[in-house]
């Protein structure tokens, strides 16, 4: 019964695209506002650009790196060096391009993690309630109580990078405590919209009809309580990608010869006075990816949350 | 304990401070005949100061802060000549000897301490023992070495508390000091020393009144000595007050009447303050400063600029620990793909000298190119010289670096030189701290190149060598051992006259080309910075202020 409304209600939808009229489902009628956004076309443009940085740099650079002149160090913007040279004698546009994979990196992977291991353990509280909710609900107010940056700061200063450490290993790392620290904020917003679509008629009909909590989970309440989590996690990777940056530049994240912003912009920083170039293009970058996926996750709330409306 | 206490204390000079501490500076505070600049007598100034590591002991005292202080406030046998370095007396009015072995040590009369009493004989045979004995555990204990009965002051005992039981030091005297009467007293060494006379005029030999034995504890607060300036009064965390000591029977007295050390946590702090005439010296300019030259835009005629007794060097590591670096032609290449030069110019601004040996060029004795082509950026014979030895056999070459001071820069410019012009992989490997740094090298646990600097102690041709590259000696970190080095330099030890021992040091020296044991790379510069109302500001070649010079406007 419940397949078939859904069903029917995807039918319609697509009938209803076709004629620009009648019902919508929700995701339907977000793509909709969505797509009449500019700021979102501005931010997926955006995102692509930096996503594509990340997967292949080299179309964007034949510039090696790792390759310093360091008699040409410091040099201002040129014809040869787009953006100058930093202090090794380093191309600082090659840098800047090289360094987006690991921010990229990190803000996915923090980004899923945190949506996996928070809405799983949302939707347990939410759904199952009682002693498990009551457990779940105070240790993620004991993980949200730990500061973001704090709680960063601590980990990596307990598990130093070591110098052969693999490049994959430094990411992971920097991934696995923003994760161990990020959840909570999504578990609690899992919990809450859980609850609020548990006692819809459909679910209750689900229920009725003898589904499987399982199966209750996954075809009625992960679809239709999903959509906030989606909103706060666009929104948080890039305060991922920022975080990493942070702890970059205080030389615990990503470690050399890792390249990354939050790195650059350190070694910049004793250059700030007499060549403020060498800081600009990373802090540019870093801050234009971080904006776009804010940008991006505000259109996406605005397409979802029908009071904006 | 005396191995490590040395070379922590000379490494932390040059490493914790960025540049050019004077963690060993000793001497007092210029030469008044020699001022040439004008200004008046009297009024105050504040300086640079940072947190002294210790009580305000002469013996304990191998770092900077504390250094600084104890030099104005102390006086010694010698005074180290502010322009450039030579030994002048000062509390003692001769020291004689006919064999390097027997030193008689004649002091002038009537030199007074700040508290009143007479500086005698005795007062430096004790301090000299407090300083030797092993329980006092004083850093600079490792300096009355050379003296006989040494061995005996020192605790025998292992681990954690060495002058537990049975380890306890035999004595607390040294049998090679003896008072003759008030004003004379000999020395005695277990070996021959040609430059005694020189090393007195380091921090840890000068005289303790009678009142520092009653209470130690009390002196580390408001040390009493004979210098030129006393110590009124130190806030920590905030500042040490220092005034003039109006009965100074020395002949290098200041002309100010207060010097105030405002401590700073940042050297970046200081100088703002002094481009605001909120401080009037600061004796270290910030990196992000130095960058094109901004301080002297900053602060024009109000800078300057001097070599200073340190040399930093890249050692290899012990045979037996890593043997991919054992082959001399190995390191003679690399030394030669290193472009010294333009790494100065791009990472150190100017404020480094390419190195040409292995002594610095403010000492007594240095000579020239002792390094030959070996220390000239060749990166085509480097090449050649890398394939003569048959390649490099480890894989990649590793320049292992302290990451608590700033040494990341130049250690990736270094490697990337090394890269270039060898096409051997080179990575600058940061370990995380001084003390994890020097633990790994002093436990043979270190692999690959790794960094070092030497500060000076005393201004002589022998403090570069013998303490570094002698076979066992306390900082001959890359077990560096030849027979023939040794024989040289204890023929220069012997050697009563010092150009005939100064030709047998830089003999020597020669042979450390051959092996190269440590890749010299560059002498350091002391740059200092100052406010609008003083003048006179001059650098001793131990990179610390002249305060004989310094005046108000």
């Amino acid at each position: 019964m419940t397949e078939a409304t859904t069903i029917a209600v995807g039918q319609e939808t697509h009938v209803a695209e076709a004629s620009e009229g009648g019902a919508r489902s929700l995701a339907s009628d977000a793509w909709r506002q969505l797509k009449k956004n500019p700021i979102f076309w501005v931010s997926v443009v955006l995102i692509a650009i930096f996503v594509l940085m990340a997967a292949v740099p080299q179309l964007f650079t034949s510039t090696d790196p790792t390759e310093a002149v360091l008699k040409d160090a410091r040099m201002r913007p040129n014809a040869d060096a787009w953006f100058g040279r930093d202090i090794q004698g380093y191309d600082i546009y090659a840098r800047t391009i090289y360094g987006a994979r690991a921010s990229i990196l990190v803000g996915v992977f923090t980004t899923l993690g945190t949506v996996i291991l928070g809405s799983a353990l949302g939707i347990i509280a939410g759904f199952s309630g009682g002693w498990a909710d009551t457990l779940v609900s105070r240790i993620t107010d004991i993980f949200l109580a730990i500061p973001l940056l704090l709680g960063g700061i601590l980990f990596m200063a307990t598990f130093p990078n070591n110098a052969d450490s693999p490049y994959i290993v430094v990411v992971l790392k920097v991934v696995l405590a923003l994760t161990i620290l990020g959840w909570p904020s999504l578990t609690r917003l899992m919990r809450s919209s859980v609850m609020q679509v548990k006692p819809n008629d459909y679910v209750q009909a689900a229920r009725a009809l003898g589904a499987s909590p399982w199966r209750i989970i996954r075809s009625h309440i992960l679809p239709n309580a999903m959509a906030p989590v989606i909103v706060v996690a666009t929104i948080n990777l890039g305060v991922y990608i920022s975080v990493e940056a942070t702890l970059s530049f205080l030389g615990i994240g990503l470690t050399p010869p890792a390249i990354s912003w939050g790195v650059s912009i350190s070694d910049a920083l004793v250059a700030l006075r007499t060549t403020p170039h060498i800081l600009l293009f990373p802090s540019l970058f870093l801050s234009l990816t971080v904006l776009a996926f804010i940008m991006l996750g505000d259109a996406v709330r605005d397409a979802f949350d029908p009071k904006t409306r | 304990m005396r191995g490590t206490a040395r070379t922590v204390a000379m490494f932390a000079g040059i490493s914790a401070t960025a540049l050019l501490a004077a963690a060993c500076g000793g001497g007092d505070s210029g030469n008044a005949a020699n001022t040439s600049a004008g200004g008046k007598t009297g009024g105050s100034i504040t300086v640079r100061g940072c947190n002294p590591q210790n009580p305000l002991v002469p013996s304990n005292t191998t770092e900077t802060c504390g250094g600084n202080v104890l030099d104005a406030s102390t006086a010694k046998l010698v005074h180290y000549n502010a322009e450039t370095a030579a030994p002048e007396n000062d509390i003692a009015e001769s020291i004689t000897t006919q064999d390097n072995q027997n030193f008689t040590i004649k002091l002038v009369k009537g030199y007074k301490f700040q508290d009143g009493t007479e500086v005698k004989a005795k007062n430096f045979v004790d301090a000299w023992n407090y300083a030797a004995y092993g329980p006092n555990a004083q850093s600079s204990g490792y300096f009355m070495e050379p003296i006989e009965g040494y061995a005996d002051t020192q605790c025998t005992g292992e681990g954690d508390d060495p002058c537990a039981g049975k380890g306890k030091a035999k004595t607390d005297k040294m049998t090679g000091l003896k008072v003759v009467d008030d004003h004379t007293f000999t020395v005695k060494t277990s070996e021959k020393v040609s430059n005694l006379p020189v090393r007195l005029g380091y921090t840890a030999f000068a005289p303790l009144p009678d009142s520092f034995f009653k209470d130690p504890k009390a002196y580390g607060e408001k040390p009493v000595g004979a210098g030129p300036y006393k110590v009124d009064s130190w806030t920590k965390n905030s500042e040490i007050k220092l005034s003039k000591f109006a009965d100074y029977s020395g002949k290098f007295g200041g002309k100010v009447d207060n010097i105030t050390f405002k401590i700073y946590q940042d050297s970046d702090a200081a100088y703002n303050d002094v481009i605001a005439n909120q401080l009037d010296v600061t004796d270290e300019v910030p990196s992000s400063a130095q960058i094109d030259d901004k301080y002297k835009t900053d602060l024009p005629d109000r800078n300057a600029q001097k070599a200073v007794g340190v040399i930093q060097t890249i050692t290899f590591p012990p045979t037996k620990v890593d043997p991919n670096y054992a082959d001399p032609k190995v390191r003679q290449a690399i030394s030669m793909a290193i472009d010294r030069d333009t790494i100065i110019k791009q990472i150190f601004n100017n404020t480094r000298k390419p190195a040409t040996g292995w002594v610095s060029p403010v000492v007594d004795g240095y000579k020239a190119d002792q390094c030959g082509e070996y220390c000239k950026y060749d990166p085509a014979k480097a090449k050649a010289k890398l394939a003569e030895a048959g390649g490099f056999k480890g894989g990649k070459i590793t320049l292992s670096y302290n990451a608590d001071a700033s040494h990341k820069g130049w250690t990736e410019a270094t490697c990337n030189s090394i890269k270039s012009a060898l096409g051997v992989d080179c990575v600058a490997t940061p370990v995380v701290d001084f003390s994890t740094f020097r633990t790994q090298i002093a436990n043979q646990k270190m692999k690959g190149m790794f960094r070092t600097g030497w500060q000076m102690d005393y201004p002589s041709i022998e403090n570069f060598l013998a303490p570094i590259y002698k076979t066992g000696a306390s900082s001959n970190d890359g077990h560096y051992s030849n027979p023939a080095f040794d024989k040289l330099l204890v023929e220069a030890a012997a050697a009563t006259d010092p150009a005939e021992a100064n030709k047998k040091y830089q003999e020597a020296e020669a042979l450390l080309a051959n092996d190269m044991p440590a890749i010299p790379m560059w002498y350091s510069t002391a740059t200092m910075g100052w406010s609008d109302k003083v003048t006179g500001v001059k650098i001793t070649a131990f990179g610390t202020i002249d305060f004989a010079s310094i005046s108000l406007k």
